[in-house]
């Protein structure tokens, strides 16, 4: 009866292949491990998805 | 009455008072003669609730496939009397009066069950790719099991409830939290399967899926792939489900092949595993043998290969519980991959010599793992 609803989201690490930079977002659907994902903030770079996983919170 | 002395509430001589008599004597009356029936309706009531919820799961899993399927594969007829269909089809095992040849016959009926739903699913929409198929198959999969649960739960329940008997209802009410704590981990697998994202169970593909990337692969047997590479001059071949579908692929078919052509020295499987109440969760542990789960088959199947050819089997597992096992991978199971990773190069530092090969197998649903 008072236990705290669980709610996991989904997130995906991107890691820059050249200088190596990680940077968390939020899971988007499509979102495959290794799949080349973005271009990197920090240099010229593409970032590949490192991580794919879930964090629950209650609430 | 003076109720803090005790000794007058609970005198037992002439003075007696004759209500107080009767408060100790009907109860023991009642429950000598109506104790197990009590029993049976205070039992009764915890197993209804835990009935109704897994008729939700039941009716929420189906609804999930159905939504899912008349939302991605846009068939041409209404699927739902077909999926209504399949997710009462029941698997009957081989008769083991005999255990001899067992394992064939088991294998065979799994496999024949797995051809049937995979071409069903196809006659529901031709077009589909084999990517969507391995996740309707998975959900189907999930639904069907759901049902199966609470039917046989609600059977043994109604049994017990209409011939009034009490020991009936006694092994149902100490198996029902385990297989409400299964019955929950499926139902909450169903988000991560649908939009194709890792599950825990997935931290064997996920490492040697990353061993093999930049590495030709070829498909070695069904859903299965493989890719040949280096490290210090030992031979490797990696193997794993092919992903990023939700599949664990026929490791064993795919052993068989290689084993058929080359000489290996050694066999490392990575695998979940689940963890023991108290251990901590995404904990590695090294070991000795075939790590790897299902009906046995596949297991079975491994060791015969390996120990015909007389091949060392090593194991690496990540302890996890059976809801991590099959849901979204969580961080904590994520994080160890690299850590796994170097367990792997440094037991085949430990366990062979240079110049000699090893298989290393990446056991587990490859769900949003590619390679």
């Amino acid at each position: 009866m008072f236990s705290k609803k669980e709610i996991t989201i989904a997130y995906s690490v991107e890691k820059c292949t050249k200088c190596g930079m990680l940077k968390k977002r939020k899971f988007i659907e499509g979102d495959i491990l290794f799949a080349k994902s973005s271009k990197c903030n920090s240099c010229d770079g593409m970032t590949t998805i490192e991580k794919i996983f879930g964090e629950t919170t209650k609430q | 009455m003076d109720f803090t002395n005790f000794d007058q509430i609970f005198a037992m001589n002439d003075d007696t008072n004759p209500i107080m008599m009767l408060i100790w004597i009907v109860p023991i009356i009642l429950f000598v003669f109506y104790g197990q029936r009590i029993q049976l309706y205070v039992t009764s009531g915890e197993i209804k609730k835990g009935i109704s919820k897994l008729d939700g799961f039941r009716a929420e899993s189906r609804n999930e496939l159905i939504d899912y399927v008349k939302k991605n594969l846009k068939p041409d007829d209404d699927p739902v009397k077909k999926i209504d269909r399949f997710l009462d089809y029941f698997t009957i095992m081989p008769v083991d009066m005999d255990p001899n040849g067992i394992v064939g016959k088991v294998q065979h009926i799994v496999r024949s069950r797995e051809d049937y739903t995979r071409n069903h699913i196809k006659s529901l929409s031709p077009q589909i790719n084999d990517f969507e198929l391995t996740k309707v198959q998975t959900l189907l999969e999930i639904a069907s099991s759901l049902q199966m649960i609470h039917k046989i739960i609600n059977h043994m329940f109604l049994t017990a409830k209409k011939q009034n008997n009490y020991p009936l209802i006694l092994p149902l009410q100490m198996i029902l939290p385990f297989i409400m704590e299964q019955a929950e981990a499926m139902k909450k697998a169903i988000p991560a399967f649908k939009t194709g994202q890792p599950v825990g169970d997935g931290i064997g593909p996920m490492v040697v899926g990353k061993m093999m990337l930049n590495n030709e692969k070829e498909t070695v047997a069904f859903q299965t792939v493989l890719a040949k590479t280096e490290f210090e001059n030992r031979k490797l071949f990696l193997l794993k489900a092919e992903g990023p579908g939700s599949t664990v692929g026929r490791p064993a078919d795919a052993l068989k092949t290689i084993v058929s052509d080359n000489k290996l020295d050694a066999i490392i499987m990575i695998d979940a595993a689940l963890k023991m109440e108290g251990e901590d969760s995404a904990s590695i542990a090294q070991g000795f043998g075939a790590a790897i789960g299902g009906m046995g088959t596949e297991k079975f199947q491994i060791e015969k290969v390996a120990t015909d050819n007389n091949i060392p089997v090593f194991s690496i597992i990540v302890k996890q519980s059976v809801t991590e096992a099959i849901t979204l991978m969580t961080k904590e199971i994520s994080d160890k991959a690299s850590d796994v990773t170097l367990q792997v190069y440094e037991m085949i530092q430990e366990n062979t010599k240079p110049g000699e090969s090893v298989m290393i197998i990446g056991v587990g649903n490859t769900a949003g793992v590619p390679q």
